[in-house]
């Protein structure tokens, strides 16, 4: 069961910001980069998952999903045509991750399959100045009283503590920073995916296992403020509505409630399209509903190629 | 099907940028193995699942790395679609037979074939390749088989007769470029060698050559409107790369003629062609994290399919 982004942020120590951060909005802002004609082929790719991909009617949720994640990542490769640098960066799947951590005396561990993980031969800058980060010391996090934050969680026994972003690959790997969790949340049964708020924590709790396990890895396994905070970004989607989230790791003294805050940026609830119709809705011998992708948002995909180009470009 | 098998590779295509980094691209092939092999922890495979669980990914990232990095090159690539595991379905007369059994006895039937495949991956793009040769080449003579295909596994259960490239008819990419198919675990060169049938391991990748890239050129000749009584004004070329994760050969199929049923044929001096290359492997062996004997001709090979492009781009 997973709780709430609000719970998820006591739990890893966190201040919210709404929206992106600037770095990456200036990304998206970048003429440059040439974003405008890339909108056209972010079209064709929806109507690829959602339309033409199969030689039935329409593909079903547990095709077309993955399949819409492939075809904007294949866009966003294709980008290390341009930017050479790009090419520095591995896309593994299925990988495991396990982190463990204390607050306030109770013991957490986040463990189990990331999804799918871009890895980068560079670590993302960090995205908040020194003033930001400084000005976290202030913040309180929010409490649930008389709840316990760790309410809906499960209870185990951990015997072992696992902590390694070596969990997943071995020493030496050249791919050694976590750029970009993906979550695809691709089950037909509307029951079995995750509802946008508890895809949030979950993605939250895994970015922040990663970048954990990164600065234990990077810094040693004692609590302390990180001079270098770890970035690592998380993007879910259930084939249309996409989550955006950017995580900076600044220090990893989780036991008390007070000094410097990890801070995470969230852009929710970001539909790509409107609706994908197979096949035109006639009524009354009028086509009422055109077959095709309508309400296209070029922004959204904007947003998903920015992430994707941060700390690259 | 029927096309005659062949001795060399097709020329690569001209380019007037310089030469890629052979270097870089190295690097990147060999990144790719050992994250599959070696790097990512994964839990042991299942028995007989060894394709999927490093060939095939391994086949995944080599392709999708690679074909980013030389879109630069290659504009044709940069406006690609990438298909992950796609379905290719082709139906056809050929020949004729007499019904056997039942209340249409003694009459006469075109033999009817399907063939429905299914390429690890597939690249499709939105303008032709150009022809190897010109449309009405003669390059040999096509052997003649007697017996009903039914008494090759291939065509023994034809459940629905359809045609299908990969991609609905509306999709802007409807020309094939590369195809890449991964051979099953059962075809293993080792069994091959166990059973004394060493002479046979070029068979299994020369048919799959033949059928898949036969099926795949005629699907995207009927997208565009040709049959068997209204043929091909063009010729429809298409390459494919048939590996069991460690070995590659290479293919290049020119569709010259669709018109194969019993009337149609008698008069068509047409001969649809395939050239192949034998098996080659990519490399040694893969020690720890290090990959001994990598075969940089077979790399260039490969790079060469992919840089494939009409003149005029």
């Amino acid at each position: 069961v997973f709780p709430g982004v609000r719970q998820a942020q006591w739990l890893t120590k966190t201040k919210l910001v709404e929206g992106l951060p600037p770095a990456v909005q200036g990304i998206m802002d970048n003429p440059a980069l040439g974003l405008q004609e890339l909108e056209e082929r972010a079209k064709h790719m929806v109507s690829h998952a959602r339309l033409w991909d199969t030689a039935e009617v329409a593909p079903r949720r547990e095709r077309y999903c993955p399949m819409l994640f492939e075809n904007l990542i294949h866009i966003c490769r294709l980008m290390s045509g341009k930017f050479p640098s790009l090419s520095k960066r591995m896309l593994a799947r299925n990988c495991r991750i396990a982190a463990t951590w204390e607050r306030e005396s109770i013991l957490l561990q986040v463990r189990g399959l990331s999804g799918i993980l871009m890895n980068s031969m560079t670590p993302i800058p960090p995205v908040a100045s020194k003033e930001e980060i400084l000005a976290t010391k202030e913040h309180v996090l929010e409490t649930f009283y008389p709840i316990a934050p760790t309410i809906d969680l499960q209870e185990v026994n951990v015997y072992k503590e696992l902590n390694d972003t070596g969990q997943c690959f071995r020493d030496g790997y050249p791919y050694s920073h976590p750029h970009t969790l993906f979550f695809l949340e691709s089950a037909n049964v509307r029951t079995d995916r995750f509802r946008p708020e508890q895809l949030r924590a979950k993605m939250l709790m895994f970015a922040f296992g990663n970048a954990l396990a990164k600065a234990k890895a990077l810094h040693g396994n004692d609590p302390k403020v990180l001079e270098q905070p770890v970035v690592v970004q998380s993007i879910g989607t259930d084939g249309q509505l996409f989550q955006f989230m950017v995580f900076q790791l600044n220090t990893t003294d989780l036991v008390s409630n007070d000094g410097i805050k990890n801070l995470v940026w969230i852009d929710s609830d970001q539909n790509l399209y409107e609706r994908a119709q197979c096949v035109p809705e006639v009524k009354k011998r009028v086509v009422t509903k055109p077959a095709g992708i309508s309400g296209f948002q070029p922004d959204t995909f904007k947003k998903f190629l920015a992430l994707y180009l941060h700390g690259t470009v | 099907a029927e096309a005659p098998g062949a001795a060399e590779a097709p020329e690569p295509s001209a380019g007037a940028a310089p030469y890629p980094d052979i270097g870089e691209l190295r690097s990147l092939a060999c990144d790719a193995l050992l994250q599959e092999s070696f790097y990512q922890k994964k839990k042991r495979p299942f028995l007989y699942c060894d394709q999927d669980h490093t060939s095939g990914p391994f086949l995944t990232q080599l392709v999708s790395t690679l074909a980013s990095s030389l879109s630069g090159r290659n504009p044709l690539l940069a406006a690609s679609s990438l298909d992950l595991n796609p379905k290719v379905n082709y139906y056809w007369h050929h020949g004729k037979e007499v019904v056997v059994h039942g209340h249409r006895k003694g009459r006469v039937d075109p033999v009817r074939f399907q063939i429905d495949d299914n390429p690890h991956l597939q690249i499709r793009v939105p303008k032709q390749l150009p022809e190897v040769v010109p449309l009405e080449s003669n390059l040999g003579d096509v052997p003649v088989i007697d017996h009903k295909p039914s008494k090759l596994p291939l065509f023994k259960k034809q459940y629905e007769n359809k045609v299908f490239i990969g991609s609905k008819v509306a999709d802007p990419c409807c020309y094939g470029h590369t195809q890449f198919h991964l051979l099953p675990d059962k075809l293993r060169r080792e069994r091959f060698i166990k059973a004394r049938l060493e002479d046979q391991i070029e068979v299994v990748y020369r048919s799959n050559g033949i059928a898949s890239l036969f099926a795949w050129t005629a699907a995207q000749a009927m997208y565009q409107g040709f049959w068997n009584e209204a043929d091909v004004t063009r010729p429809f070329v298409s390459q494919a790369v048939v590996t069991d994760g460690k070995y590659f050969a290479f293919f290049c199929y020119q569709l010259n003629t669709l018109a194969l049923t019993s009337e149609t044929i008698k008069n068509n001096p047409r001969k649809n062609i395939c050239w192949g290359t034998d098996s080659k492997p990519l490399y040694d062996v893969v020690e720890d994290s290090n990959v001994k004997g990598f075969n940089d001709e077979v790399l260039l090979q490969l790079v060469h399919f992919l840089l494939n492009r009409p003149k005029e781009l």
